[in-house]
């Protein structure tokens, strides 16, 4: 059997391609279980808020506490998944930490922004701190999948249509429309 | 370098396609059929003809079982199947360098 270079060239091309997919779909998979979570953290939060005024200060403590613990619960379950001392596991050891790492830096830029920009009411308050992870999502889809841009811009496009037209029911907004594009997206992640 | 020859069996572009796929999982990983034809884009009888004959070499394990009613076909990279996968992506990086 002889194989040309151009033979060899396209192969090599092939497996990179094959191999660029696995990796998309497993970053979709990795991915989908947070946007689950956090759109029911939103759809709670924001609900609660709207529909429960007098108990604004308690919905998003509460739903930020039971994401946290939901997502290390998340983080835990996927990481059994990998079989121990496979290369891959350490792999997806070092995502996880750097995964962690990246949203510690995100937050800390959540605080920075909020206190230099000074908001002045909750609405504010809340389509500021929201608005940033669409964006997040819609810069990691650049690298990352197509569909992972297309929630972080459907999600972004509904807090800022929110803000704009309905302020009055912005937090019923958010909560029906910024939760549930996060859960519609975890749920396409899933399926890809 | 490597002094080995091509792959007959993986070279073919769809078994090269389905062996580079399942070599990006974890050792031991499992993947469904239906996933595994969407990634690569082949048809129900391309991918069988192509993943019964892999199978013939030992390059992967075929794991038949029910989710409920429903028949489930999954499939996963063999240790020599990964070794030979690794080979041939060395001779093919090989011979374009100038080795061949």
């Amino acid at each position: 059997m002889n194989v040309t270079r151009e033979e060899a060239a396209k192969a090599l091309d092939d497996i990179g391609k094959a191999s660029d997919r696995v990796i998309q779909l497993k970053g979709y998979h990795h991915g989908a279980p947070y946007f689950i979570i956090w759109g029911l953290v939103w759809l709670f939060a924001n609900c609660g808020t709207y529909f429960m005024p007098e108990n604004e200060k308690y919905f998003w403590p509460v739903g930020i506490g039971i994401g946290f613990v939901a997502s290390l619960i998340a983080g835990a379950l996927q990481s059994r998944k990998w079989p121990k001392g496979a290369t891959a596991s350490a792999a997806e050891r070092r995502f996880g930490s750097r995964m962690g790492m990246t949203a510690g830096v995100v937050m800390a830029f959540i605080v920075a922004i909020v206190f230099i920009a000074r908001p002045e009411s909750g609405r504010e308050v809340n389509a500021m701190i929201s608005i940033v992870f669409p964006f997040l999502y819609m810069a990691g889809g650049v690298w990352a999948g197509w569909r992972l841009f297309a929630i972080g811009f459907v999600t972004a496009a509904a807090i800022i249509g929110g803000y704009v037209w309905i302020p009055e029911h912005f937090e019923l907004w958010m909560g029906l429309f910024g939760g549930g594009s996060l859960i519609a997206g975890g749920i396409w992640l899933r399926t890809a | 370098m490597t002094m080995d020859g091509p792959d007959e069996i993986i070279h073919q572009s769809t078994r090269l396609r389905i062996a580079a796929t399942l070599n990006a999982l974890p050792s031991g990983d499992l993947l469904e059929f239906g996933k595994l034809k969407s990634i690569l884009g082949a048809t129900d009888g391309n991918m069988a003809t192509h993943l019964a004959a892999l199978e013939k070499a030992g390059y992967i394990a075929v794991e038949k079982d029910f989710v409920g009613k429903k028949p489930r076909t999954r499939v996963s990279l063999t240790r020599s199947g990964r070794k030979a996968f690794e080979r041939h992506v060395a001779y093919l990086k090989d011979l374009l360098e100038g080795g061949g």
